[in-house]
């Protein structure tokens, strides 16, 4: 339980370092999201094609294959939708 | 002279423009930007790196190829063989000791030439490239848009080459990438992946580390 909570956790900061880094977002400005906060829709930065560039990134970053068919509105949603959907393929 | 200098060079198929930085004489540096949009991403940073390479003492040249900047060749038409062939016959009428110094997918146009050395910043493989592609094509809405990929429109047989492309990691290379990028590599840096910005952007730290470690390492690959 405490192995999968550190994991999920490693995963989260990854998302929030994707996310500054590939949208030049600030670090303090990434530092506040939370699993509610509104991404695709909401982030003006976040179009489909920075959608393209977020997803491979987080797939070189955490060595997981993200197929086309997953991808979707539901995971992009929120912040919390985006790190949940990494975890479950990180940390099989 | 460290001034940027425009220049031409011939090969079998054409001319093609190129800048210069540096000297002229000694160790050559070819910079090769990645294919695509990730070229216009990441051109002024690597202008930055190459004039760092200059404060060194290490002339460069940043070359277009076939196909790609100010090339009078249509994307269409550009083929990765034609590439690696003006980027071989470049080295070749350089006649000195040339490194190549490439960038993500510009590790596939430095494979055929007679270089004596190869450094990779983050080298992608065209497999990667080509999914790269198809994954922005997809995320724009138009996954039936024929040739079309992102802006670039883009042949078959160019397609059926990348999907094959692997980098050349035989004799003296060197591999850097970003820390944050967990694959094998001779150093890591502190640094974002300019290349997966949706603007072109600059770090003018990381140029002048990454310039040093390229002046270092072909320092120790010419003593």
């Amino acid at each position: 339980m405490l192995v999968i909570f550190e994991g999920t956790s490693q995963v989260e900061t990854t998302v929030r370092a994707v996310l500054a880094e590939i949208l030049g977002l600030s670090a303090d400005r990434v530092a506040t999201f939370t699993a509610d906060t509104p991404l695709f829709g909401a982030l003006p930065e976040l179009d489909s094609m920075a959608v393209a560039s977020v997803l491979t990134e987080l797939e070189d970053r955490l060595g997981i294959l993200i197929e086309d068919d997953e991808i979707d509105g539901e995971m992009l949603e929120t912040f919390g939708a985006l790190v949940q959907f990494a975890a479950g393929k990180a940390l099989v | 002279m460290t001034g940027l200098r425009f220049d031409t060079y011939d090969w079998h198929g054409g001319r093609e423009a190129m800048l210069r930085f540096g000297p002229e004489s000694g160790p050559i540096v070819i910079a090769a930007l990645p294919l695509f949009e990730e070229a216009n991403r990441t051109r002024q940073f690597t202008c930055t790196i190459l004039r760092a390479l200059a404060d060194h003492g290490i002339g460069s040249i940043l070359p277009d190829f076939p196909g790609t900047g100010e090339s009078v060749v249509a994307t269409f038409d550009a083929t990765l063989a034609d590439q690696r062939r003006a980027y071989s016959e470049l080295i070749q009428r350089l006649g000195t000791h040339s490194y190549a110094l490439s960038i993500r997918s510009g590790a596939l146009l430095d494979t055929d030439a007679d270089l004596t050395g190869r450094w990779h910043l983050a080298p992608q493989t065209g497999a990667d490239l080509v999914r790269d592609l198809e994954r922005t094509r997809a995320a724009a809405g138009k996954s039936d848009r024929g040739d079309e990929y992102a802006g670039n429109r883009l042949s078959p047989e160019m397609l059926a080459e990348l999907r094959d492309a692997v980098p050349c990691e035989d004799g003296r290379y060197r591999v850097v990438r970003l820390d944050a990028d967990p694959r094998a590599a001779n150093a890591t840096y502190a640094g974002a992946p300019l290349w997966r910005r949706s603007e072109p952007g600059n770090d003018i730290a990381l140029a002048q580390q990454l310039a040093a470690d390229i002046a270092h390492w072909i320092a120790s690959c010419e003593g």
